[in-house]
């Protein structure tokens, strides 16, 4: 809903009096039989209804432009003041009296069912808003021309004088009139239903705000149960009547305890200037930022995730990586600081409907929220650091368990054979010929040399000797040289770096090409090094399948190593468009 | 009578010395299995006397096919060898249903046989 501009305003309040006035005016001077002493309670209670409605109605519509509540109410009065129009004595002023005199009442529902925000939003609402509104001007409109109904004065307060008459004596008027009341209950007791539901799902902010006019709702609602049952179970009229001026009063109210609502959080402004002296009194635990939030904001579910732009995540309080996104029920503010996001509130949605409220909380925590930002982003590194660190552990772990089963299933293996056949040989001596000795020889020989080979190979995978001697280029050389899949390796600046750039360097080159060759089927691998700025980058480019896995155990590894060294390793591996592994490492 | 064994391990240049050994020594090499199925199934068959058992098989491990021979009738003598030394098992030799272990580097003939009439206790050894 746009906002109420004060010109509007003015027109709008000025026909309210006006359309009291009329209403008074045709209830006293319309020709109306109304009782002497039922005249001034009347004239009292429905002006007071009809105007606290526009009244209140336009205050809620100034105040909260956002909620079509306002709207709603001074539609209310003026469908109120409308059923005067049946006490003007005249055709006109009867039918213009009966297709409005319940109106009033579909506003009621509509409004009642779409609190706080006056709009439809589900199905359950639209149904009933719906049949609210067939129960008044169209069924009335079957009543005066279908059924022929007169003016009779009926029960309840003035002006009421819709009587159905039966023109021809075929039907039972009371049997229509019983079954409508029927509806009329149902639709009453729907509605408490709704009423209820929302009011039980609803967050504790949103409870603040539902619950004055949800009590008035129920109050209201019950009232006219208790009057529409009244007739149905054919209570004395006397009663009906009594029931019926008691709604009236608990109407003349109910405004105020709407607005309230619409106005309740608003009215807790206090509580931001109370959140900024707590805040100035100093946040020592990372948690107390977010309750102080959550205690000026009304909403205990309120949780609080603070924006590491570096590594594009939110984290929580602790530190720990939170998913932050839209979910039914809750609702995302983000906090901006000089432009840049820095954190966002997860909160109740009944406070999207108090943006200002949000934005003075916001702009009162500003600094505390930075401030616990960079300590949340400080924990998280811990955390990282704490994680990096168990994984370096068990990445070492990993390789030594490795080592030990090649040494077993490999040259250990082959030297057992060589102990069996220098024995077989031995215990032939005497028996065999030279010939079979000769081959038990060669056997033995040949095992002794796989087992060198396979121990200088894992030699070379422990440690590469040749890179502590010769340096990165030609260690990089030798690597691809012994590549399954063939390898080219750019020019490697000739110099030498810190063991440990070197070391990282190759170690991320040994495993990007283990990976194209055991893991990409790749067909090329391209390797290229340079020197950028203050750091060394080492590219490993191949053409297989892509698809890596940069959270796998060996890029995770990798990743970890690079990062010791307060240098970023990235991935890129795209399914069916080749894999490309970046490591950047700084060098002093 | 020779005793008649079944050589069980997934090295083929073992189980080709380990026969030519054993034969020297005077048993008689009756089948060889490259892993735990295949021993199961071979002793089903040719019901050795002795199993020379390999502790790592690609599929079951040593002690679980001594396991299932155990359930077997007739139940074989196992013999269990490895590449590592006994001392590596801690207690798991000693609590299978294994007659013994033999580290792989000092199998003969002399050493299947002791292991055979020893009293059920494995060979100690240097590993």
């Amino acid at each position: 809903m746009q906002r109420l501009r004060p010109r509007t305003r003015t027109a709008v309040a000025s026909a309210g009096a006006a359309a009291g006035v009329a209403a008074a005016g045709a209830l006293v001077w319309g020709g109306y039989r109304v009782p002497a002493d039922l005249l001034a309670p009347t004239l009292v209670l429905d002006l007071a209804v009809g105007w606290s409605f526009i009244g209140v109605g336009l205050v809620a519509w100034t105040r909260r432009p956002d909620s079509r509540t306002g709207v709603l109410m001074v539609v209310l009065g003026f469908a109120w003041f409308a059923r005067f129009a049946v006490a003007v004595d005249t055709r006109t002023g009867f039918v213009v009296g009966v297709l409005l005199g319940s109106v009033h009442l579909s506003v009621l529902v509509h409004l009642l069912a779409t609190f706080p925000a006056g709009r439809v939003q589900d199905r359950a609402e639209r149904v009933l808003v719906t049949v609210g509104y067939l129960l008044s001007a169209p069924l009335d409109a079957v009543f005066l021309f279908a059924l022929g109904a007169q003016r009779q004065l009926g029960d309840g307060p003035p002006p009421n004088g819709l009587v159905i008459a039966p023109s021809n004596g075929e039907f039972d008027p009371a049997g229509i009139d019983l079954a409508v009341q029927g509806v009329v209950v149902v639709l009453f007791l729907s509605l408490l239903g709704v009423v209820f539901r929302r009011w039980r799902s609803a967050g504790p902010a949103q409870r603040r705000s539902l619950t004055p006019g949800a009590v008035g709702a129920a109050l209201i609602v019950v009232t006219i149960l208790v009057e529409r049952t009244a007739i149905l179970l054919l209570i004395p009229p006397a009663v009906g009547v009594a029931l019926a001026w008691s709604a009236q009063v608990v109407l003349v109210v109910w405004p105020l305890a709407l607005l309230l609502g619409l106005l309740r959080s608003q009215l807790d402004r206090s509580a931001v200037s109370r959140l900024i002296v707590e805040l100035g009194a100093g946040l020592p635990v990372p948690e107390r930022l977010e309750r102080a939030l959550a205690d000026t904001l009304h909403d205990p579910s309120l949780e609080l995730a603070y924006w590491l732009p570096e590594r594009g995540a939110f984290v929580d309080p602790a530190g720990a990586p939170v998913r932050v996104e839209p979910v039914r029920g809750r609702a995302l503010t983000y906090l901006e600081r000089d432009g840049e996001r820095i954190a966002v509130i997860v909160h109740d949605p009944v406070l999207a409907g108090e943006p200002e409220l949000v934005a003075a909380v916001a702009a009162g925590a500003g600094l505390a929220v930075e401030n616990e930002r960079l300590h949340a982003e400080v924990r998280s590194q811990l955390r990282e650091v704490q994680a990096s660190r168990a994984r370096i552990v068990e990445a070492a772990d990993g390789a030594r368990r490795r080592v030990e089963r090649d040494l077993h299933d490999g040259a250990q293996q082959r030297l057992v054979t060589v102990a069996l056949a220098l024995r077989l040989a031995h215990t032939q001596l005497d028996t065999a010929d030279s010939g079979e000795l000769g081959a038990l020889l060669d056997e033995a020989g040949a095992e002794l040399a796989g087992a060198l080979d396979e121990l200088r190979e894992l030699a070379r995978g422990i440690y590469p000797v040749l890179l502590t001697d010769a340096g990165l280029g030609p260690a990089l050389h030798s690597l691809a040289e012994r590549c399954p899949v063939p390898a080219v390796v750019g020019t490697v600046p000739d110099r030498r770096w810190a063991d440990a750039v070197e070391q990282t360097c190759y170690f991320v080159v040994s495993e990007a090409l283990a990976n194209a060759a055991k893991h990409a089927g790749a067909g090329q691998v391209v390797v290229d090094v340079r020197e950028d700025g203050d750091g060394l980058r080492v590219q490993v480019s191949d053409d297989g399948a892509g698809g890596a896995d940069p959270g796998g155990s060996g890029l995770r590894g990798l990743a970890d190593r690079v990062a010791t060294l307060g240098g970023e390793l990235s991935v890129r591996s795209p399914r069916g468009s080749g894999t490309r592994v970046i490591a950047t490492v700084p060098c002093a | 009578m020779t005793a008649r064994v079944l050589i069980v391990d997934d090295h083929a240049p073992f189980r080709s010395l380990a026969r030519r050994l054993l034969v020297a020594g005077g048993f008689q090499v009756v089948g060889e299995a490259a892993d735990g199925a295949g021993a199961l199934s071979a002793v089903r068959d040719l019901a050795p006397d002795v199993v020379l058992l390999d502790v790592q098989l690609p599929d079951l491990d040593g002690f679980a096919v001594a396991e299932a021979l155990a359930r077997r009738q007739p139940v074989p003598i196992v013999v269990l060898v490895s590449s590592r030394a006994l001392l590596d098992y801690g207690h798991r030799v000693d609590a299978s249903t294994a007659r013994g272990f033999i580290t792989k580097s000092e199998l003969s003939g002399e050493t299947l046989l002791r292991v055979i009439d020893g009293p059920g206790r494995p060979v100690p050894c240097s590993g």
